[in-house]
């Protein structure tokens, strides 16, 4: 754990001290080396169950693939942002890097947090710098209205689990996970006992997020720089997931009426976010309503609480991480040789670059969940835990597949087919720096289809 | 005597409440006294729930007013700024500049699929070309696209309130006077009307040749002397008023959700693309990411990142090409060549003459360059003639009475004799958006800015061609291409490769 976490802590004086002309390449260096130290927490010793345990820090299958999709995005973070921010002064260029590495720093101590109360407030702390670079760097006036959106309902959800959290230490004596397996929920059948439920999980179901709480979502991710969009898809969302999963073991019997009301909203929010997306003018408010989508499938499955349901949540996850950042990074592409975000106006760019439209091909399939890839896997595993539970929800899930499938075609269709405009006649080549991050994106995503069992958790 | 009536008139209505009237008659006897309010002052307790009331109502509308969906913020903002970005932004806000809004907006298939904003330095409109013209509207033209083009727009303005209607607003009338255009030819541009009646016929505008006699009887206030031939057009033809089709396109677009400020634009922030030709010329082809929008007797600037900006500024659109670049550059290359717009003054006279032609009157245009038509229904005409020899100063809107009587007054009153005895009530001048290289429209894109559209230089002939040509750009943008008409005739292509469509009829 420490081999990882110096370096990163130790990426500060990289980025501050390093002279102006090696800042991005020296910071995209080092954070590639530390990304490729994290992939040896993949090395799973099934004794202690912990992978690099210590007293407060320790990893388990489920949550280093989260951990090593949180270090393994930083560089590809700092690869997307290097054309935008590279026009600003020096001193905001490093801000802006420390910004990003301090969210690797909470978002490594979140996931490996062993301790409830630490990972709440790592969950906090990644909400401030990424509040900082929506707000500072993203590019219009709404911006202010997605901050505040963004801070308050998370603070919402999140002041009642610290009540939660506070009474169950009160109740227990300990917040460690270690201990926490064991204990046994002493009256379920009070009002307070369901409200203490609802608490625990509130938070983390704004994250996610859930339908009826999503508002925040599509503000956030359109007003981020590209970075910001990339971390809020890929990992902060996942923040939401993996603290359900954490505190599913504590809430204990209840969960199996009181989750009742919450898995139907998230299979609502499928169809009704799948629906919004194929209305959507603005290119990346699409991808953003399609992430919201994705969350409730994997919302729905780990409230099932079955053991296909949360293997089918984590490979979801990872997969919907990777697949949506890849998304999110093509939409930059298009919108730093346009200025504009507008499918209308981006329209027929296969003519002009078409090895970008190759990339926008494949990342479209793994958002549609296409096989063998590990969205489809993801998606399949929870639909099937989800039907075994009660089969009328094959409806719902059959339809918000459907609905993926086609709104992730149009997303396809309107941006690379069809007459392009007449303004589009000379644009930048694609550059070789985005062709790398596309491929770091989507290579991963294809080699875990070869080897699935590195995210499948403790199930198989 | 009075209030023993009015004690038992309250007691009688009392007494519809079902009781026995005997019990009642004594109750009410006290009830009525106290009805009976003697004191002047409004009792303390409605004061106290009223302000509560009060008090409420304004919690209520302060925290609507901090809500997420309301306007208030805590920073000032300058609400007549624009916005911080519009993915198309065009610069002047005259007819042809609404028109292309509302095609934009027509033209998107889902609801704020484009955002547009449309800059106008000048609200009072007192230098914009569009309502200071003539208003007139013809077909006759020598080029097959600018008749097809006044067709096109004929037809919209014919049925303006299928095209240009708002819900629960008052209906568009234009005032569309369809007289129709009398041109009239002398000897030695006969041969030239003739063939431009044969293209006219064969487009499909409904023009008849006149001989003189038949002008003679058709017209009998036309002096035919010097006269060969007349062209007189029968339908889509006439003057309609200006600032209504201005007013309608602009209400209509507003509604469909234009953006709209008022401000100069200043300057562009672009960034250039150094390429090589294949013969190893160096060409620059540049991309606008920002558009300066200044805010008016402020230094105050916007600068509001587009992705498209549509040039349809009129008679300054040299002014705004410039600040690209746009003929900055080395002489013979494809930056050298400016964008050959520039104002040229002319003038309108109103006249009075009693004894004029009369309601029957068309918009003649006489060899000698003068032109007149009719004005309201009062008797009023407005005359006016294109310069000849010298162009008059383009850094005003100054009136030349000394033009009216020396070369206007003399061929009016030769050309119809009732014009000897008129009197001008006023006059104005306004500015054509003149193409100095062949005095036709130019329409698209350039090729060295990528992103910029031109829709100007129309030298006289915008405002009639503003529907079309608003539609014909928006096709453009899009859908990459020119669907209903193809204006790709009027492309910037024939000014680099410096083949001029000539248009004969250019009033």
């Amino acid at each position: 754990m420490l081999k990882i976490l110096i370096p990163t802590f130790m990426l500060f004086p990289t980025i501050w001290l390093v002279p102006g002309k090696w800042l991005w390449t020296a910071t995209t260096a080092h954070s590639l080396v530390v990304a490729s130290a994290s992939l040896s927490w993949f090395k799973w010793c099934s004794e202690t169950g912990w992978v690099a345990p210590n007293l407060y820090l320790a990893l388990d299958p489920l949550s280093f693939p989260l951990a090593v999709l949180a270090c393994w995005l930083v560089p590809l973070m700092i690869i997307a942002s290097q054309n935008h921010v590279a026009h600003e002064p020096l001193t905001r260029q490093r801000t802006y890097i420390s910004l990003l590495v301090s969210l690797q720093v909470f978002l490594i101590l979140a996931f490996s947090a062993m301790d409830i109360l630490t990972f709440y407030v790592m969950f906090e702390a990644t909400l401030i710098p990424t509040l900082i670079i929506i707000t500072r760097w993203g590019s219009q006036t709404e911006r202010l209205s997605a901050g505040t959106y963004f801070m308050f309902y998370t603070l919402l959800g999140s002041l009642p689990l610290l009540v939660a959290l506070l009474y169950l230490l009160n109740d227990t004596g300990t917040l460690s996970m270690h201990t926490l397996q064991y204990i046994q929920m002493t009256n379920p059948d009070t009002l307070g006992t369901m409200l203490w439920w609802v608490a625990c999980l509130l938070a983390f179901l704004v994250k996610m997020p859930l339908y009826g709480v999503h508002l925040w979502l599509p503000k956030a991710h359109v007003e981020a720089p590209v970075a910001g969009s990339m971390v809020l898809a890929a990992v902060l969302l996942k923040l939401g997931g993996y603290g359900m999963m954490r505190m599913m073991v504590v809430l204990g019997p209840l969960t199996k009426e009181m989750a009742y009301p919450f898995i139907i909203l998230a299979l609502w929010g499928i169809i009704m976010t799948g629906s919004i997306c194929l209305r959507q003018t603005d290119l990346k408010s699409l991808i953003a309503y399609s992430s919201v989508s994705h969350m409730g499938l994997v919302a729905s499955g780990i409230l099932i609480q079955t053991p296909w349901g949360f293997t089918g949540a984590i490979i979801l996850m990872v997969a919907h991480g990777l697949a949506s950042s890849a998304l999110f990074c093509l939409a930059n592409t298009s919108y730093e040789r346009t200025h504009s975000r507008t499918m209308l106006l981006t329209r027929g760019l296969q003519m002009i670059l078409p090895l970008m439209a190759a990339w926008w091909f494949l990342a479209n399939l793994a958002n549609l969940a296409l096989p063998p890839l590990p969205n489809l896997m993801g998606e399949l595993m929870i639909i099937v835990s989800v039907f075994n539970w009660s089969s009328w929800t094959i409806l719902l899930t059959g339809l918000g597949t459907l609905i993926t499938a086609s709104y992730s075609l149009h997303l396809f269709l309107t941006t690379q087919r069809g007459p392009t405009p007449q303004h589009f006649i000379s644009m930048d080549p694609s550059h070789t720096r985005e062709h790398l991050l596309m491929a770091l994106h989507l290579i991963p995503l294809l080699l875990l289809v070869l080897k699935p069992e590195l995210m499948w958790g403790w199930c198989f | 005597m009075t209030m023993f009536r009015g004690l038992y008139m309250t007691a009688r209505v009392v007494h519809g409440i079902h009781v026995s009237s005997r019990f009642i008659h004594k109750h009410t006897r006290f009830f009525t006294l106290g009805l009976r309010n003697i004191s002047t002052g409004r009792p303390v307790q409605n004061y106290f729930f009223k302000d509560l009331e009060n008090q409420f109502k304004a919690f209520r509308e302060k925290t609507a007013e901090a809500m997420p969906s309301s306007d208030w913020t805590p920073f000032e903002i300058n609400r007549s700024l624009p916005p911080e970005r519009a993915d198309i932004v065009i610069v002047g806000g005259g007819v042809m500049g609404w028109s292309i809004a509302y095609w934009l907006k027509q033209k998107e298939k889902i609801r704020e699929g484009v955002r547009v904003l449309v800059v106008e330095r000048d609200p009072t409109y007192s230098q914009a070309s569009t309502v200071l013209s003539a208003g007139g509207i013809r077909q006759q033209f020598s080029l097959p696209e600018n008749i097809v083009l006044s067709i096109a727009s004929a037809d919209f303005m014919r049925n303006i309130n299928k095209h240009l209607s708002v819900l629960n607003e008052d209906p568009v009338d234009l005032q569309f006077n369809h007289s129709g255009y009398l041109f009239l030819a002398s000897e030695n541009v006969a041969q030239i009307m003739e063939e431009n009646y044969k293209t006219q016929r064969y487009v499909g505008a409904k023009v008849a040749l006149l001989s003189p006699t038949q002008l003679k009887e058709k017209f009998p206030w036309i002096n035919t002397d010097g006269i060969v031939l007349a062209s007189y057009g029968l339908e889509n033809e006439g003057w309609f008023d200006p600032w209504t089709l201005l007013n309608a396109f602009r209400r209509k677009a507003i509604s469909m959700g234009v953006y709209q400020c008022f401000g100069e634009v200043t300057g562009f922030k672009y960034t250039t693309n150094s390429m090589n030709t294949a013969e190893g010329n160096k060409l620059d082809f540049q991309r606008i990411k920002y558009a300066n929008v200044q805010m008016p007797n402020s230094l105050e600037y916007q600068p509001v990142e587009c992705a498209i900006v549509v040039n349809a500024a009129g008679a300054f659109s040299g002014k705004v090409a410039e600040m690209m670049g746009i003929g900055l550059g080395l002489k013979d290359t494809i930056a050298g060549v400016p964008l050959p717009v520039e104002p040229r003054k002319r003038f309108v006279y109103v006249v009075h003459c009693p004894d004029g032609p009369g309601l029957e009157t068309p918009f003649l245009i006489d060899y000698s360059g003068v032109y007149f038509r009719r004005e309201g229904l009062g008797g009023n005409y407005i005359a006016g003639m294109s310069p000849e020899e010298e162009e008059p100063d383009t850094s005003n809107l100054e009136v030349d009475h000394q033009f009216f009587q020396e070369k206007v007054w003399p061929r009016l009153a030769h050309r119809v004799p009732a014009f000897e005895n008129l009197k001008v009530k006023s006059a104005w001048a306004g500015f054509y958006d003149y193409n100095t290289f062949d005095q036709n429209g130019i329409v698209g894109n350039h090729p060295l800015v990528n992103n910029m559209f031109f829709a100007t230089g129309f030298s006289g002939h915008g405002l009639q061609h503003s529907p079309a040509v608003g539609r014909a750009i928006a096709e453009l943008i899009l859908d990459g291409g020119f669907q209903t008409l193809d204006l790709s005739a009027f492309s910037f292509q024939r000014i680099i490769t410096q083949e001029p469509m000539l248009e004969k009829n250019i009033v």
